[in-house]
C-alpha cells in the first residue's frame, strides 16, 4: 500500500521571525528581550508535544541562536533519546545577540551573504553544533541554499545528507504580497524531494557526477495549482499560512482545505510508483501568543495542533510514515533514480474550478500543463541547460535564485488577450478556410499513464466550431520519455463532420526568458531553421521578421543569457517550419510548424531542450 | 492627536488582502477606526470583520472535503 512520508521539522528559533516586530510594536528592536527568549522556547515546546502526542517523530533543527541556549539544547538531547528526534541544524533563525555582534549585519538569508561570509557563518554554526552535542548533523537548511553552498558544505562536513533547499515559486509573488519588501525570489523549483545537481540547486542531478551528494526538500508542501497562481504563503502544509489565506470558515474555525491538500499529495503517489511526501515546517513566529493578523493564539495553536492530529491518524491508519530529514534521505535514494521524474496531475481543491495542472520535473526540465487551456505548455524552466547562477553579495544575482524560465504565462502574458503582441505558452491553433482557433480556448481534463519510461497525458477530445460550418474533434496526447530532455505533443483529428475537409495546424511556442515579470534584453538570441544541411539564421534585432522553410527538419532559438537551446522538430502532411522575431512591444520569440490534417490523421512535435554551448 | 498604534488583534487591510496584499493596519483611537496605511481603506473592527468574508468568496470549495481515491485520472 502506498504511504505519504512525512518530515516534521522545528526549530528553537529564539528570536523568531515576525515575532520581534509583532510582540515588539512600539519598542526599540532588542532581540535579548527575556519575554520574547522565554516565549519563543515555549512555541517550540509546544510544537514538538503537539507531534508527539501524536505518535510523529521530528527533526529539530536547532538555529545558531538556540546553540546559545543551554535549555534548548537540552531538550533536544532530551526528545532525540525519548522519541528519536533527529538533532539537525538549521541556517535559519540566525539573527540574535551574538550574530549581530560578530557579522555587524542584520542579514539573516544564507544565500545572500557573500560566500566568504558563506562559509564563515557555516563553519561558525556547524563549529557550535559541534561543541554543544559533540557531532556533526547530517541535515540541515534554510529556505533557499545555492550550489555553492551546498558544495562547501558537503565537501567539509560530508556527514550532510539533506537539506531543506527551496521554498517552491517564493518569488515575484511574496515579493509583491509584501508590498515589495520579501527578498525571496526562488521561483522555478522542484516541489518535492530531489537530488541537486553541484552547478545549480533547482536543477536535479542527471547522474552521480552532478550529484551534489545531499537529498533536497522543500520548504512545505505547497498547492500546484493556488502557489502557482497566487501568494505562495497562503497555500501549504503550513496550518498557519492557510490561515494566513483566510481559508477556514471565521465561525466554526474549521478548514477542510488543510486536509485536501495533505490528501491531494497522498494522491501523488499514483503518478510517481507509489511514493508520496509532505514537508510541515512552522517557524514558531506563526505560534505567537499575540496571535498573527487577526488569527489569535487559540486558532493558531488549534490549526497546529489539528494538522498534526491529522498526520497521526493518517499514521494510525497504515496511510502515513514519518521520518527525520537524514531517514528520509537514505529511503529517497533507496527508492528513486536520478531521471525519474516527479509527477503531479494536480486538481483545483479550492476555488472550485475543476481546472487540472500536471507538473513535470526532471534533470532536464519543469515543465507544466494546462488543461484547462488545452493542454497548452504555461511555464518551462530548462533544466537541460544546468545553468551557473551564483547568489549572494558578490554576484551578479544578490537575492534572485530563480531558475529562469522560457515560459511562465502569468508573467509573462500566455495566451493573448489583448490586441497586440504574444505572451509566452506552447500551444496550436487550428484553422480552416480563414478562421483559426487556438487550442488554449478548448477546456479538458487529462488521464495520466505510465508506459515502460514515458509518462503520458492523454486529453480528452475537444471539439473545434468553424462558423463556416466545419466541426472537428481533436484530441492531444503530451508525452514525456524520461531522461530525454524532450516533450512529444501529438495531435490528432478524432473525427470530422466532413470527411473530406483538411485543416492546418500551426504548432507554437511563444518564448523569452527571465526570471520575473520583466522583460530582459533578446539582443543576443538567434533563432534558426534548418533544412537538412542548410540552415537559415535570423540574429534578434526587434525587428519582426520571420522565416519559413517547407520540409524543414528543426525551428530553433538559442537564448545565451540562460545557456540554453530549444528546438522543435516535426511529423506529419506538408510540415513546414518557421521562426519568428518579436519587436520591442513584443519582446517575445517564436518556434513552430505548420502542417496539415484530414479526418484520422495526426501531426507531431517534439520540443527538445539543450544546454546551448 | 496621539499617533496610532496596534489595535489588539492585528488585522489586515481586507481591500489589500482581494488583491493578494499583506499590508497591516494601525488603529486611530480618536476615531475609533482601523486605516490602511498603503491605500484609503479605513473601517470599524466590525467593518474590517465583515470584509474579511469577501476574500473567501473565491474559495468555492473551502467547506468542501474530497475523496481522491474515487477521482478518475
Amino acid at each position: 500500500m502506498d504511504k505519504l512520508i512525512l518530515n516534521i521539522i522545528h526549530r528553537p528559533e529564539m528570536v523568531p521571525e515576525y515575532a520581534e516586530k509583532v510582540t515588539g510594536h512600539g519598542k526599540a528592536e532588542d532581540l535579548g528581550r527575556k519575554a520574547l527568549l522565554t516565549e519563543s522556547l515555549d512555541i517550540f515546546k509546544t510544537q514538538q508535544e503537539c507531534a508527539h502526542k501524536n505518535g510523529l517523530k521530528t527533526t529539530i533543527q536547532m538555529t545558531y541562536a538556540s546553540l546559545f541556549n543551554d535549555e534548548a539544547v537540552s531538550l533536544a538531547k532530551e526528545h532525540h533519546e525519548k522519541y528519536g528526534d533527529e538533532i539537525a541544524l538549521t541556517l535559519l533563525g540566525l539573527p540574535c545577540e551574538q550574530f549581530r555582534q560578530k557579522y555587524k549585519t542584520k542579514d539573516f538569508c544564507i544565500w545572500m551573504f557573500s560566500m566568504e561570509d558563506k562559509m564563515a557563518i557555516v563553519d561558525d554554526v556547524f563549529g557550535k553544533f559541534y561543541e554543544r552535542f559533540g557531532f556533526y548533523p547530517e541535515s540541515t537548511g534554510s529556505y533557499y541554499m545555492d550550489a555553492e553552498l551546498i558544495n562547501y558544505i558537503k565537501g567539509k562536513y560530508p556527514m550532510v545528507k539533506c537539506a531543506v533547499a527551496t521554498c517552491w515559486e517564493e518569488g515575484p509573488k511574496a515579493y509583491h504580497t509584501c508590498n515589495n519588501s520579501w527578498y525571496t525570489f526562488m521561483d522555478g523549483g522542484p516541489w518535492a524531494p530531489w537530488i541537486p545537481s553541484k552547478v545549480n540547486t533547482h536543477a536535479p542531478a542527471a547522474n552521480e557526477e552532478e550529484d551534489s551528494g545531499i537529498v533536497a526538500i522543500p520548504h512545505l508542501s505547497r498547492d500546484l495549482i493556488a502557489c502557482y497562481d497566487g501568494n505562495g504563503s497562503n497555500f501549504g502544509t503550513h496550518p498557519q499560512n492557510v490561515l494566513r489565506g483566510m481559508i477556514y470558515d471565521s465561525k466554526t474555525w474549521e478548514y477542510p482545505y488543510l486536509y485536501n491538500l495533505i490528501d491531494q499529495y497522498r494522491h501523488l503517489a499514483k503518478y510517481n510508483n507509489g511514493y508520496a511526501y509532505n514537508m510541515m515546517f512552522v517557524g514558531p513566529g506563526w505560534m505567537n501568543k499575540m496571535g498573527r493578523w487577526e488569527a489569535p493564539y487559540e486558532l493558531l495553536l488549534k490549526s497546529y495542533e489539528d494538522g498534526c492530529a491529522y498526520y497521526g491518524k493518517l499514521k494510525k491508519e497504515g496511510k502515513l510514515v514519518d521520518m527525520t530529514m537524514a531517514e528520509f534521505a537514505d529511503h529517497y535514494r533507496s527508492v528513486k533514480s536520478y531521471t525519474e521524474p516527479e509527477c503531479a496531475l494536480w486538481r483545483d481543491i479550492l476555488y472550485g474550478s475543476d481546472k487540472q495542472l500536471f507538473w513535470y520535473c526532471d534533470p532536464y526540465m519543469r515543465a507544466c500543463v494546462n488543461m484547462d487551456q488545452g493542454g497548452a505548455i504555461v511555464d518551462l524552466r530548462p533544466y537541460a541547460a544546468k545553468l551557473e547562477w551564483p547568489v549572494g553579495i558578490g554576484t551578479p544575482h544578490i537575492q534572485d535564485a530563480s531558475y529562469p524560465f522560457l515560459i511562465q504565462e502569468k508573467y509573462r502574458a500566455g495566451y493573448f488577450t489583448h490586441y497586440a503582441g504574444e505572451g509566452t505558452i506552447r500551444s496550436a491553433k487550428i484553422c480552416w478556410n480563414g478562421e483559426e482557433i487556438d487550442l488554449c480556448l478548448c477546456r479538458t481534463k487529462a488521464h495520466f499513464s505510465q508506459e515502460g519510461k514515458t509518462r503520458r497525458l492523454t486529453l480528452d477530445p475537444v471539439e473545434i466550431v468553424f462558423a463556416g460550418g466545419l466541426t472537428v474533434k481533436v484530441q492531444t496526447v503530451v508525452s514525456f520519455p524520461e531522461g530525454e530532455s524532450v516533450i512529444q505533443i501529438e495531435r490528432k483529428v478524432l473525427e470530422s463532420s466532413d470527411p473530406t475537409a483538411q485543416v492546418t495546424i500551426n504548432e507554437y511556442m511563444v518564448g523569452c526568458y527571465g526570471t520575473t515579470e520583466y522583460t530582459e534584453d533578446m539582443s543576443s538570441l538567434t533563432l534558426s531553421l534548418r533544412t537538412g544541411e542548410d540552415v537559415q539564421t535570423l540574429p534578434y534585432e526587434y525587428r519582426c521578421r520571420d522565416l519559413t522553410a517547407p520540409g524543414a527538419d528543426e525551428a530553433a532559438c538559442v537564448v545565451p543569457p540562460i545557456r540554453t537551446r530549444v528546438s522543435m522538430t516535426a511529423e506529419g502532411a506538408d510540415k513546414a517550419g518557421y521562426v519568428k522575431e518579436g519587436y520591442a512591444f513584443s519582446p517575445m520569440f517564436t518556434i513552430g510548424y505548420t502542417g496539415t490534417l484530414r479526418e484520422k490523421e495526426g501531426f507531431t512535435t517534439w520540443l527538445k531542450l539543450e544546454r546551448a554551448n | 492627536m496621539a499617533q496610532a498604534g496596534k489595535g489588539k488583534l492585528n488585522y489586515r487591510c481586507p481591500s489589500c488582502f482581494l488583491r493578494e496584499l499583506d499590508i497591516d493596519m494601525f488603529f486611530d483611537p480618536d476615531k475609533g477606526e482601523y486605516y490602511c496605511i498603503r491605500c484609503e481603506y479605513t473601517g470599524t473592527e466590525e467593518e474590517v470583520r465583515k470584509a474579511n468574508e469577501l476574500p473567501r468568496i473565491r474559495y468555492k470549495d473551502m467547506h468542501k472535503r474530497f475523496d481522491f481515491d474515487s477521482m478518475d485520472d
